[in-house]
């Protein structure tokens, strides 16, 4: 007679070697390379954003009449993705043989030292590119006048008393000085908030993974 | 995960996790994927147990619903790299029983619709339709019906394998 399928299943099961339990081992392994390798590719997908974001606002600024911003944001930019090209070169040397919890220590002490060198390079790079904004505006040729030079002349007609330093109103000079020195004192914190928006959920699960495999060691 | 949880709250349900992901795997090596991450789940979820289901009820549901997100995402990733690995997993056979039966059985469990899959082994595993229906979030019944027309169509496939 031919065994229902009920049958089946239950006779099935019955030998010995049908229920064996797959061994809790390389738990976090492809979840480690994974996550890391996600990191990578968005990493560098990031720099050659940067790299041709530069490159086009090189262009459009030298036909809008601010070739000196676009100047300025090219160098700062360029520096800032040597920086990193050369931070992403060193993750290749982290060992991919040691065990998950290894690998991901040493991703994460690379993350630390990413952070760290990249909040250092913020505290200059935020005041450079506010302060290639306000030249590149200044300079921009406005019929034959350089943008600044007209804004001074309006300002005097309302204000002929207005203390001036080299051609430039005291408080104008004062406001930008201000501006800058904010963006250098929380240039750390704008790049930190800049990272946790692209990277915030890439950072929480390797948070998570590490306490995980912590848990699991104790 | 420490071993007391896993031999105290995992090992009692590690049968039907084991019969519940053979059923969305076709290799041996995604089985054990799947079962290492519904153990893994199960361990991370445990704070979120209310107990107002059993916890057997708690452990079929993470299960369920790790295989199906599993078998969503390496669909996804399949139709991403090329059609030919899909038609080859599809078409592959898995015998990880000695029993040949069993394997020709789950072969054909394996064609059913995913949440067919769920519901046949729960009801092989000797489930009431209402914890079915609890396991599965559905109305119990509508279980009796799906559970007859299921035996059917494995019935009709087995012929078709065995004849």
């Amino acid at each position: 007679m031919e065994k229902s399928i009920e049958d089946i299943w239950k006779e099935g099961f019955l030998k010995s070697d049908a229920l064996v339990a797959p061994k809790i081992n390389n738990l976090y392994t492809h979840k480690s390379i994974h996550i890391i390798d996600k990191f990578k590719r968005m990493f560098k997908i990031n720099l050659i954003a940067i790299i041709a974001f530069s490159f086009v606002f090189l262009v459009v600024s030298y036909f809008v009449g601010i070739p000196i911003m676009g100047v300025m944001f090219f160098i700062t930019l360029t520096v800032l993705v040597i920086i990193n090209k050369r931070l992403l070169d060193s993750l290749k040397k982290i060992d991919k043989g040691v065990s998950s919890y290894e690998y991901l220590k040493g991703f994460n002490e690379w993350i630390n030292q990413q952070v760290s060198i990249n909040k250092r390079f913020a505290t200059v790079m935020y005041p450079i590119i506010f302060l290639s904004v306000i030249i590149g505006f200044w300079h921009k040729d406005t019929e034959g006048i350089p943008l600044g030079d007209r804004l001074v002349g309006e300002v005097l007609k309302g204000f002929p008393d207005i203390y001036m330093v080299q051609d430039i109103p005291l408080i104008a000079l004062i406001v930008v000085l201000l501006i800058t020195g904010v963006l250098a004192l929380l240039g750390g914190r704008i790049y930190q908030w800049d990272l946790n928006i692209v990277y915030g959920r890439i950072f929480k699960k390797l948070k998570e993974l590490m306490a995980d495999i912590e848990e699991l060691k104790e | 995960m420490s071993t007391d949880f896993y031999t105290t709250s995992i090992t009692p349900f590690s049968g039907i996790i084991i019969k519940l992901c053979r059923a969305y795997t076709n290799t041996q090596e995604d089985f054990e994927d799947y079962y290492q991450e519904v153990c893994l789940q199960i361990w991370r979820s445990k704070e979120n147990f209310r107990a107002e289901s059993e916890w057997s009820t708690w452990v079929y549901r993470i299960a369920l619903n790790v295989c199906l997100t599993l078998l969503k995402k390496n669909k996804n990733s399949s139709e991403l790299f090329a059609s030919d690995s899909l038609l080859s997993e599809e078409t592959e056979e898995n015998h990880a029983f000695a029993d040949e039966s069993l394997n020709v059985l789950y072969d054909a469990i394996r064609k059913l619709s995913e949440i067919d899959r769920a519901v046949i082994t729960l009801y092989l595993e000797e489930n009431s339709y209402q914890e079915i229906a609890d396991i599965i979030g559905t109305n119990s019944n509508n279980i009796g019906v799906r559970v007859k027309r299921i035996k059917t169509r494995l019935k009709k496939i087995l012929d078709g394998k065995i004849n």
